[in-house]
């Protein structure tokens, strides 16, 4: 968060909002993870009277970051649907994989029998 | 001995197997830059073992072959995205230049069509300043130069509209060449893939089709079915078919009512390929949609301020002291006959400024009530129920607006692109434990962005106290 403008001791609202747009694009786990926390923080500390909100026009600064990021806050909502329909792909392929899975275990429940039969096989063949 | 011999069999297969796959692994490291290379995996298979005499002797393994690791879903999932992405990307750079039309000249930058909202505002006061002074012919000629800078500015947007829309019209026409040559590789690859791997993956073959697939994703929506054989039938969104197996269907085109209109046989899919995604979709959605709407609405504006002033000034009586007539009309700008095409047609026909009819009928020449009224149609309803000035910044508004949508589109779709190859390149080559792995990852990243959302959405509708929160969950 450090690389970002700041005012009042917080991110840009809009800054925050873009980056989390591009976070998601990359799906960049760990920057989307730092940046829930910054939200929680804001957040928090929104509700409990942030000493660095507390003068008049850091106050007054935040419906005008809200309405800045406005745009881009249509934006991030965007892409988080695509990123919903995008996962929702993802977790059939991974169904679909994990079918063909099962099927190899099954598979492979047959083989293991076939190779136990060839250890006996091969067990007589060594004790004779 | 016989146990020598078959360990030595087995180690010399074993080692045949192993060249072969280091083969395949030589190929996947060779072809790691290649674009739509898919990484390919050696296939093992255990020979059968013999069995003499009730004893069984173990036949070692061979390597039959390579399989690339493609998940043809979510190939086609991009696909899908990549077609909305090239559609809202090149309708977003048509949009851009309509807007930059409609934007103000400032600094270096300079617009074809002026500043028509100031252009209607000096109009309009130019017969305030009149009322003042009725006979002053400084004022007369401040009314009809005003009138030619309005004029001459709607007239050139108009103007530029319709270059525009020629331009479009190019660009949409030389997609079809690509398109054409594309789906003919495309049949040539099925035949051979339907020749030679019928029943199995046909490594560099089928990424050679799903490349040109891809490529051929950016420029038109289409649908991909998967035939016998492991062909592949190809359809525009709309359902006209562009490959099946070895043959293709080539798109043509045609002039239809002055623009470029496509074919596929004898069926016209124009209107279908607009909708169909790909940057031809977005080009004709530009061309189609975007362009006659706006050209439509500075139709209206021009329609109704030169009717609207030509009927004003003709009702009044000029300094000459005549009143118009309809043989002899006293007209400030051509007269339209029909709304479509007034814009580009708008000019300034009175060239006397003593014809500027600022008395009213059957008063004196230096009466100004004709003057007053006509400089109160800039608070008048004629155009399409507002006054002038409204409606053209509505309609700049709702253009702007249409920008601002289209680039939340693309950028929406840009990321799902972005998201979508970069589980593709992840996934190809990854066993399963690293699939779960990667899907984690973007279950993260979806949790964590929705809790950022969530939060920011909380936080902005509670600052501009919007009462109803945006959803999404």
């Amino acid at each position: 968060m450090q690389e970002m403008g700041e005012r009042g001791g917080h991110p840009k609202l809009k800054e925050l909002v873009v980056e989390a747009s591009q976070a998601l694009a990359r799906l960049d786990a760990d920057r989307l993870e730092e940046l829930a926390l910054s939200c929680q923080a804001l957040n928090r500390d929104l509700a409990q009277g942030d000493p660095a909100r507390r003068d008049g026009d850091a106050r007054a600064s935040l419906p005008i970051e809200c309405k800045q990021a406005q745009g881009d806050m249509a934006v991030f909502a965007r892409v988080l649907e695509a990123t919903r329909a995008n996962l929702n792909v993802m977790n059939r392929l991974r169904e679909l994989r994990a079918g063909r899975l099962e099927y190899r275990a099954g598979h492979m429940a047959y083989g293991e029998s076939q190779i136990q039969q060839w250890r006996r096989m091969e067990s007589g063949h060594g004790n004779n | 001995m016989g146990t020598i011999n078959s360990a030595l069999s087995i180690a010399s297969q074993a080692l045949d197997a192993d060249q072969q796959a280091l083969n395949v692994v030589a190929n996947n490291v060779a072809n790691a830059n290649t674009p739509g290379y898919t990484e390919e995996k050696p296939n093992w298979q255990e020979n059968s073992p013999l069995n003499i005499d009730g004893v069984t002797i173990g036949q070692g393994v061979t390597e039959t072959g390579a399989t690339s690791v493609r998940d043809k879903v979510l190939t086609a999932r991009l696909d899908q995205q990549q077609q909305l992405a090239s559609a809202s990307g090149s309708r977003l750079t048509a949009l851009d230049t309509l807007q930059a039309l409609f934007t103000p000249d400032s600094g270096s930058s300079s617009s074809m069509a002026g500043d028509i909202g100031s252009d209607i505002t000096s109009f309009f006061d130019t017969f305030s300043s009149l009322e003042a002074n009725p006979t002053n012919n400084s004022d007369r000629q401040a009314v009809l130069s005003a009138a030619k800078t309005l004029s001459g500015d709607i007239s050139n947007a108009a103007a530029s509209l319709d270059s525009q829309r020629s331009a479009l019209d190019q660009e949409a026409s030389g997609v079809t060449s690509q398109v054409n040559s594309l789906t003919s590789a495309i049949a040539q690859l099925n035949q051979q893939i339907m020749t030679t791997s019928p029943n199995a993956d046909a490594g560099t073959l089928e990424d050679q089709r799903q490349n040109d697939l891809s490529q051929l994703s950016k420029l038109i929506g289409i649908n991909q079915i998967t035939t016998e054989n492991n062909g592949l039938a190809i359809t525009t969104t709309s359902g006209a078919l562009l490959v099946s197996g070895n043959s293709s269907y080539q798109m043509t085109t045609g002039t239809v009512n002055g623009v470029t209109d496509f074919f596929v046989g004898n069926t016209d899919i124009t209107s279908k390929l607009a909708t169909g995604g790909g940057s031809l979709g977005g080009y004709l959605t530009a061309r189609d949609t975007d362009i006659p709407s706006v050209l439509n609405s500075l139709d209206q504006l021009a329609y109704g301020i030169s009717t609207e002033v030509n009927t004003q000034n003709n009702a009044g009586t000029d300094l000459d002291g005549v009143t118009g007539t309809t043989a002899n009309p006293l007209y400030i700008f051509s007269q339209p006959t029909a709304v479509s095409g007034s814009a580009a047609s708008m000019s300034v026909v009175m060239t006397d400024p003593n014809k500027i009819a600022a008395a009213g009928a059957g008063e004196g020449t230096g009466d100004n009530s004709n003057a007053m009224t006509m400089a109160s149609l800039a608070n008048k309803t004629i155009v399409n129920g507002q006054t002038p000035s409204n409606y053209y910044s509505s309609f700049v508004s709702t253009l702007g607006s249409t920008v601002s949508e289209v680039q939340s589109e693309n950028t929406a779709q840009t990321a799902s692109v972005t998201q979508l190859q970069t589980q593709n390149d992840a996934l190809s080559g990854v066993n399963l434990n690293d699939e779960a792995s990667t899907l984690t990852t973007f279950e993260r990243s979806y949790q964590a962005a929705s809790q950022v959302f969530a939060i920011l959405n909380s936080i902005m509708a509670s600052a501009l106290n919007l009462g109803e929160q945006t959803t999404v969950s």
